[in-house]
């Protein structure tokens, strides 16, 4: 699983980090394992968790990065962003997910040690610095990307559709750290696995499997009803990039899935726009509910205090829930899933924690192409 | 002959040579990686006490001088009469209690997204919104006060029980724009928030024995709080140090079902 935060602050080792009971149950969905299994030969074990509600499994597929997805960025550089925000969301799902990728394409436990030492002793060359700094600024959004941040990527070298691309594998990581953290995706098997005997026997077989399979995408341009539709300012900045196709799908998918009203799913919005400070992703949410029925004088309370007589049920639990995922500790934010997820029902809840990560990746890119301008 | 011996010795030296070099390496890149782990660990650690931007800049470069303006709730806690309670109780027992209390009230502000930034004796300044933006900082105060208050309350339970006296608690909470940075002196700095709100959140905490209640909370806070909060006006108060009379506000509860 391409793995992001938690901004979650722990002091000890990443396998040591307190990691609850999987509040789901593992489903399946025919048609999701047969669209997956096209992609990545099997279905990763994260999705099966996913059965109930398929766009957050269908995401996997839509940014499967390595697969004709990325034109600017090598394929390999991926799984380095993704360990480091992993790393930083303290995330042990997406954490031992991209360890174990980088084990299979033959880096040594030593030499990915030696990798996340060098994140920190600043031994990487100027441009793998620059771009694995900026996921760890991105990941943490405290606060959003600035120019700042940008700067450093352009003094890299990287030109505009490569920081583009740099921002989107970031924001899918950090989307996914909340589809494994949220609810306490089981990582025990993921981290015993690259030390289990067949695992090191198959290994230089699974590396010319996985290389094999890297293929670097070529420049696209949306069509033009791939232009509109909710959150269509930010799809077009992605113009050019088959990121564009990509976002657009999973925005829609879960925007016309069924099992949480549209209205809902506005509020998530807003509240981690508001929450994380970005005024783009706030306006674009008060549209949205607004073409819903919920005018922005009746957004406002919601916003300012998470709270609004007008909020039925769900969104009553909904609302502080989004709140929630925009930084948090691992063991706690689980609990608190667990407490949702007992009240919403299992499908409800996977929707709400799908919404509330790509609500976090989105709001994070609205405001990384607002710096690049 | 002599060549084959004499090759043969130095292939020997060689060996041993490349053995003592690979077993220096082996032992230095274990030490590395040990330093590495505890420099990790350290950086995680601090994170805790500064916010992670401010850490990962001490880690590049060092201890950056410049402050930044934010917008902060300050809660400010002190114990009611300890001078006497440690005059009455030995040491050993006073400490206990203190560091229960601590424990407790450090739990209740935690939970709420509130960093303890200082303790100072039996006082406590919490801040909301000085590591991460946080637009709901006031509504988190205010909660964490409450849940302070129902902390002390059960503690109190527990201290009545092994025959210990109980504690009382004023609590100050004002919200305004203060300078957080590293303050301190060369050989000690600690991250702080300094400025008009801490004073304000430790002046209106002054005030709680005055109106005899434990929590009050400034107009400028209030203004930005969650209407289903239980607040109870008092005349403007005159603060040191404050030009203008303060309007302050008990804080009764929460009404959780008003939504």
């Amino acid at each position: 699983m391409a793995a992001m935060p938690g901004t979650a602050i722990q002091d000890v080792p990443l396998q040591d980090v307190e990691w609850e009971e999987c509040c789901l149950q593992p489903g399946r969905n025919p048609e999701l394992e047969r669209e997956l299994r096209a992609e990545f030969g099997m279905v990763p074990p994260a999705a099966r968790y996913f059965a109930d509600c398929p766009w957050i499994g269908r995401s996997l597929v839509a940014f499967h990065f390595e697969r004709g997805r990325l034109v600017h960025l090598p394929a390999d550089l991926t799984d380095r962003i993704g360990l480091v925000v992993s790393q930083d969301s303290s995330c042990r799902y997406c954490y031992a997910a991209h360890r174990l990728i980088l084990r299979s394409l033959g880096l040594s436990e030593s030499r990915i040690r030696r990798l996340e030492q060098d994140l920190l002793a600043a031994d990487h060359a100027p441009r793998e610095r620059a771009i694995l700094d900026f996921a760890r600024a991105f990941s943490r959004a405290s606060p959003l990307p600035t120019q700042d941040d940008i700067r450093s990527l352009r003094q890299a070298g990287l030109d505009e559709a490569a920081v583009k691309e740099v921002a989107v594998v970031a924001g899918y990581s950090v989307a996914a750290c909340r589809f494994s953290t949220l609810p306490a995706l089981p990582p025990q098997r993921l981290e015993a696995l690259p030390d289990r005997w067949f695992m090191r026997v198959a290994r230089p077989l699974l590396a010319r499997a996985i290389r094999r399979g890297f293929r670097p995408g070529r420049p696209e341009r949306l069509a033009p009803e791939q232009a509109a539709g909710p959150f269509a300012f930010l799809v077009r900045e992605l113009d050019g990039l088959p990121l564009a196709r990509s976002m657009r799908q999973v925005i829609d998918e879960a925007w016309a899935s069924p099992l949480l009203p549209r209205r809902t799913k506005g509020l998530v919005f807003a509240v981690v726009a508001r929450g994380l400070g970005c005024p783009l992703s706030e306006q674009e949410a008060t549209r949205l509910l607004a073409a819903e029925g919920l005018e922005p004088q009746a957004l406002r309370p919601v916003l300012e205090h998470l709270a609004s007589p007008d909020l039925d049920p769900t969104e009553r639990e909904a609302v502080p829930f989004a709140r929630e995922t925009i930084w948090y500790r691992p063991a706690s934010i689980q609990r608190r899933a667990r407490e949702v997820c007992g009240q919403l029902g299992a499908p409800r809840f996977l929707e709400l924690l799908g919404v509330a990560a790509l609500a976090n990746m989105v709001c994070r890119l609205a405001a990384t192409f607002h710096a690049l301008r | 002959m002599k060549l084959a011996v004499f090759l043969g010795a130095a292939a020997v030296v060689l060996a041993g040579a490349w053995w003592r070099v690979r077993g220096e390496t082996l032992r230095l890149r274990a030490r590395l990686e040990a330093a590495v782990e505890s420099l990790e660990r350290l950086q995680r650690s601090l994170a805790r006490v500064a916010p992670e931007q401010l850490v990962d800049r001490i880690a590049a470069g060092g201890l950056p001088t410049r402050g930044e303006r934010k917008e902060v709730t300050v809660l400010f806690a002190d114990i009611v009469g300890f001078t006497a309670l440690s005059e009455r109780l030995e040491p050993h027992v006073l400490v206990e209690v203190l560091n229960g209390y601590f424990a407790r009230m450090n739990r209740a502000i935690d939970a709420h997204r509130g960093h303890v930034s200082t303790l100072i004796g039996d006082g406590i300044l919490a801040l909301f919104g000085a590591f991460e933006p946080n637009p709901w900082q006031g509504d988190d105060a205010v909660h964490a006060a409450l849940a302070m208050r129902a902390a002390l309350d059960e503690y109190n339970r527990e201290l009545e029980n092994r025959g210990l006296p109980r504690l009382a608690v004023g609590i100050g909470l004002h919200r305004g724009v203060g300078v957080a940075g590293l303050v301190g002196s060369p050989e000690r700095k600690d991250f702080a928030v300094v400025g008009g709100p801490v004073n304000v959140a430790a002046r209106v905490q002054g005030l709680t024995r005055r109106y005899e209640t434990d929590a009050l909370l400034t107009e400028d806070l209030q203004r930005t709080l969650d209407p289903r909060f239980l607040l109870r006006r008092f005349p403007p108060a005159e603060l040191r140090g404050i030009s203008r009379p303060v309007p302050v506000f008990a804080v009764d509860g929460f009404a959780a079902s008003g939504a």
